[in-house]
């Protein structure tokens, strides 16, 4: 009966072939969404790797004018002790222009292990970074006052980073970089969790975190502050007074962590969901049109389901050839489908793990198979329904 | 080996009532070739599917063989159609997206049986209409007589104890008619299937062992 | 002939009402997808708030250093474009602003962020800010370091809360007290290069506006007298940069262009790489995916309703119809079948752009329908009608009458 069936749609393939695009185009539409959603979801299942609440994110237009390393230091000292001397105030340090969910980014690649490898994160924070946002040591350390010692190239990477340069092992006391460069060439001293710097839904990138020096306080422009439960409003206004007293000359503007992962957040959440959106909707179009012209078809083929009647179809028989036709075509078009759906991890377009593509691609199977059930199974209760008497003698 | 009793067919729609069959009684023996006649509306058709069992009569007793069917459910006179009947009709209803061997196969998909026993059977039975140089055309590029030679075959594929004819030669010119007329005859003759056929054609009809005319629903002769 | 079409295709679409619902919804709900992408992009580049002088301005707002191994690229100085810009001999005025940048201030302990942008006195002549109160502050005024500001009504609101007049009272933003010269209208953020909540004098900057490097802050917009200056004006920003000494010996290449506003508007990508043809780029593609899928479809139930009519088809053929005019009738029907969903599109692009405005998912974005999207609308229908008559129209040409007729269910 397949075999009959196969035969059939082959003989009608011009007449099928728009439909089996409609159903590709569908498919393909379907599975990019999926994707999307996948992947978001599984890195939405990670482990943030930080604290954000009760976490104040400051940034300042640089005030200093000096290139003095000391002066430049003792400035910046003195104002973190003014800030620590507040009694909400737990933790403070100097961060790199790139905060969590801040969106900017400082990228840079890398000889590691005889590989060189790019998109590589660089981070700089103090010693009391790790309190502050309450991150956590896969392996090693973090830096102390030692590593500010002339000659120390120390350097913290994140687990991400480790993995793709030297896989699972342990790592600390191993070189980055060039080994033909030693002004390039740092020990790893630790290896921190991952941290979804991006947001809740972004994977968690590769990272450096360097400990903050002289040129990193020429530059700096942001800090991150841990702070009580407690601090509220008022104290936030005492902190802005603080800030811009010590900061003389500086344009200041204090954000909430919390509240810049919500936003940050919001730039996969809008996409995806107006994608949603216009992809529901797409598909609902193309439900309604694969029912009717289905339906239309169980017209037009009144003939061929009375003569089946009359050979000895059951009602049931000729229902479910309706539904197997139609499940046919759309294999047809999955199997079209499939063969770009896997060029996606097969060329690794978009870099994102195979794993991903995989599950999206046997979820919009499932999805295409279950779109097209219900669109042919009132058509095939209808055909069902022919009166072969009636259907036969029409002509 | 068909047997009716006062069959009796009424359709009724919302404002009229119309009788299409008033108390048939009719039985063909074994092997008979049987023709009905009469003018259009007459209730010849309905008449043939009653005994086709695709349609119900609104009263009265219809067996087939030693089988009583007014009990029988969708799945049981499907299967029953598949075996003891064959069906030829006025306009060939071939499908005309499957080759000439797979029109004629379409029997037997409904039963279990290997593709290959399938393929056998339908090419023997084209043979018999002697169309076995047309197994892979289309019904499209055949002529009206040899495409109601596909639909013989497709009735004879199955081996059934009836073959059920709705005017087989209407739309064919009379030398196409007679070519299909004697290979009714010859499958009645040679093979002993019951055929009952609807006609419009008295010529036709003579050539039949026994004719029955209708009129306006009742049995006149 | 096109009354007994309209007659004929009203009558078809009545017969077959679930294929009409199909078809009607495919086109309107596309439309509407495409009505308000570009009720947002038009709003986005077209917006003559308070951009009104468009037409006869070109505006700066990146700087390109090429260096052996890299390139920088971002905002200028004020001293580059006072200095280089400002000694250009076509434009009429030069409007040097610095990007919005955040800042805090705390009213009776609630945090309001606001956005502040150092301007010159130009900016308030070449763009026309809506005054709901007072006025710009003067050249004099910023000569002399004043600390007066123009303040949005938002911040107003916020600030000062439901209340009469504000001008003269002072506001606090960055720990200093700015006297207020005047209320404008909002911006919303997306008209990245003139909003703010609080326009100051750039000689209140914080950070050294005198300053000679050739990066920072600022961007500018060059207006020239008329129209048909623009070109010349062009050129000459082009020449002037070619002029402006290399800042220093790593520097191998200097760029930055005097551009219309949708190229500065999307201002993506480098001088390698063009922006805009990217935005392009992906704002068609966008378009063609939601557009191809409905017009897949619509072809197919337009076949299906073609078959479906072959015995009208063979009996109009019978009677002397020739194929050209079956396919004209059948592409004018499709038409006037687009051109019904286009209209539910246009209601429905209302309606969604009412929700849409009501819900301010961006501040002081309000989209409009006008002359502009209704146009595109239109092209859009009439694209939709042809592409989806056509192929079907071709099918039905080809039909043979014989069998048109034979076959008649």
């Amino acid at each position: 009966m397949f075999k009959h069936l196969l035969k059939l749609i082959w003989n009608k393939k011009k007449q099928n072939f728009l439909l089996i695009s409609e159903i590709l185009f569908s498919f393909m539409v379907i599975f990019a969404v999926f994707t999307f959603g996948i992947y978001c979801w599984d890195n939405y299942k990670q482990p943030m790797g930080m604290e954000y609440e009760n976490v104040l994110a400051v940034n300042f237009t640089n005030p200093v004018k000096t290139t003095n390393a000391d002066s430049l230091r003792l400035f910046y000292e003195t104002v973190k002790r003014n800030l620590k001397s507040l009694p909400e105030v737990d933790e403070v340090s100097y961060a790199s222009v790139n905060i969590p969910f801040s969106e900017s980014t400082i990228n840079n690649s890398m000889d590691i292990n005889g590989k060189n490898i790019r998109q590589i994160n660089e981070f700089s924070g103090e010693d009391s970074y790790p309190g502050v946002v309450n991150l956590k040591m896969a392996e090693g350390r973090w830096y102390n006052k030692q590593d500010g010692l002339p000659g120390t190239r120390n350097m913290v990477i994140n687990r991400a980073l480790k993995e793709k340069a030297f896989g699972d092992v342990p790592v600390v006391g191993k070189f980055l970089g060039d080994p033909a460069k030693p002004s390039e060439r740092f020990k790893i001293i630790g290896v921190i969790e991952n941290i979804k710097f991006n947001g809740d839904y972004q994977s968690p990138a590769l990272a450096i975190y360097k400990r903050m020096d002289t040129a990193g306080y020429k530059w700096v422009s942001n800090m991150l502050i841990k702070v009580r439960p407690s601090a509220d409003a008022a104290f936030e206004s005492r902190l802005y007074k603080t800030l811009a007293n010590s900061l003389n000359n500086a344009n200041v503007e204090i954000e909430h962590l919390a509240n810049k992962r919500i936003s940050i957040n919001k730039m996969t959440l809008v996409p995806m969901i107006i994608l949603s959106i216009v992809a529901g909707f797409l598909i609902i179009n193309v439900a309604l049109g694969l029912f009717g012209v289905l339906w239309y078809n169980i017209n037009k083929r009144r003939g061929e389901i009375g003569l089946r009647r009359a050979l000895g179809a059951t009602g049931n028989g000729v229902s479910s050839q309706i539904v197997w036709e139609a499940m046919i075509l759309a294999t047809f078009s999955m199997i079209i489908g499939s063969f770009f759906a896997v060029q996606f991890p097969l060329l690794n377009v978009f870099d994102l793990p195979a794993m991903v593509y995989i599950i999206a691609l046997l979820a919009s199977v499932l999805f295409i198979y279950a779109l097209v059930l219900v669109c042919s199974l009132y058509p095939g209760r209808q055909a069902a329904a022919i009166y072969p008497a009636v259907a036969l003698h029409e002509e | 080996m068909i047997r009716l009793q006062n069959i009796e067919k009424v359709y009724r729609t919302s404002t009229i009532e119309t009788l299409a069959l008033n108390s048939i009684n009719l039985e063909v023996a074994k092997g008979e070739f049987l023709s009905i006649m009469g003018p259009s509306g007459c209730g010849k058709s309905t008449l043939l599917n009653i005994i086709g069992l695709l349609d119900a009569p609104t009263r009265g007793d219809i067996s087939i063989g030693e089988q009583k069917t007014g009990h029988l459910g969708d799945r049981e006179l499907a299967a029953f159609r598949n075996k003891k009947l064959g069906f030829i009709f006025q306009s060939y209803h071939l499908i005309n997206d499957l080759q000439v061997v797979d029109n004629v196969e379409l029997p037997l998909l409904y039963r279990s049986m290997s593709a290959k026993e399938r393929k056998q059977l339908a090419t023997e039975a084209l043979e018999k209409v002697g169309l076995s140089n047309r197994i892979n055309h289309f019904p499209t590029q055949l002529s009206g007589g040899q495409r109601q030679r596909v639909a013989i075959a497709r009735a004879i594929v199955g081996r059934p104890e009836i073959i059920l004819a709705d005017e087989p030669t209407g739309n064919l010119d009379s030398a196409m008619g007679n070519e299909i007329m004697e290979i009714l005859m010859d499958l009645n003759r040679n093979e002993g299937t019951t055929i009952v056929m609807v006609t419009h054609d008295e010529n036709m009809a003579h050539k039949t062992h026994r004719l029955v005319r209708l009129f306006d629903g009742s049995q006149v002769s | 002939m096109l009354r007994n079409y309209f007659k004929i295709a009203i009558a078809v679409l009545k017969r077959r009402k679930f294929f009409t619902f199909i078809s009607l919804f495919g086109i309107s709900f596309t439309l509407t997808i495409l009505m308000v992408a570009t009720a947002y992009i038009d709003k986005l580049v077209n917006d003559p708030y308070p951009d009104a002088k468009r037409d006869r301005s070109l505006y700066v707002n990146k700087l390109e250093q090429k260096m052996k191994d890299g390139r920088q690229s971002g905002p200028l100085s004020f001293y580059f474009l006072d200095h280089y810009a400002g000694s250009l001999k076509i434009p009429a005025k030069v409007a040097i602003s610095s990007m919005s940048r955040a800042t805090n201030t705390y009213v009776n302990n609630k945090k309001i962020v606001i956005n502040y942008k150092y301007v010159n006195s130009d900016y308030w002549d070449v763009l026309e800010y809506d005054f709901v109160e007072g006025k710009p502050f003067s050249k004099q005024q910023i000569a002399n370091g004043e600390h007066v500001t123009v303040i949005s009504e938002d911040t107003k609101k916020e600030y000062f809360g439901e209340t009469g007049s504000v001008v003269g009272k002072y506001i606090e933003a960055d720990n200093v007290k700015y006297r207020i010269n005047g209320v404008v209208k909002n911006v919303p953020v997306t008209a990245y290069q003139f909003f703010a909540d609080i326009y100051l004098p750039y000689t209140v900057s914080k950070t050294d506006y005198k300053d000679k490097a050739y990066h920072g802050e600022y961007i500018a917009i060059l207006l020239a007298k008329n129209e048909a200056d623009v070109p010349a004006m062009r050129k000459e920003y082009e020449q002037m940069i070619s002029k402006v000494p290399l800042p220093n010996k790593d520097i191998t290449k200097m760029y930055s262009h005097a551009n219309s506003y949708l190229v500065s508007y999307v201002n993506v990508g480098s001088e390698d790489t063009s922006g805009i043809a990217y935005v392009i780029t992906a704002i068609g593609l966008f378009a063609l995916l939601v557009m191809l899928l409905p017009t897949l479809n619509l072809v197919n139930i337009n076949i299906t309703r073609i078959m479906e009519r072959s015995s009208e088809i063979g009996v109009r053929k019978a009677f002397g119809a020739s194929s050209r005019t079956l396919v004209y009738q059948f592409i004018v029907e499709n038409l006037i079948l687009t051109l019904i969903g286009g209209l539910i599109g246009v209601l429905l692009t209302f309606i969604v752009i009412r929700v849409l405005n009501n819900a301010q998912l961006i501040d002081n974005l309000y989209l409009t329908i006008n002359f502009t999207v209704l146009l595109y609308a239109l092209a859009i229908c009439v694209f939709f009608g042809l592409f989806s008559g056509v192929y079907p129209a071709w099918r039905m040409s080809k039909l043979n009458v014989v069998t048109a007729l034979r076959q008649n269910n």
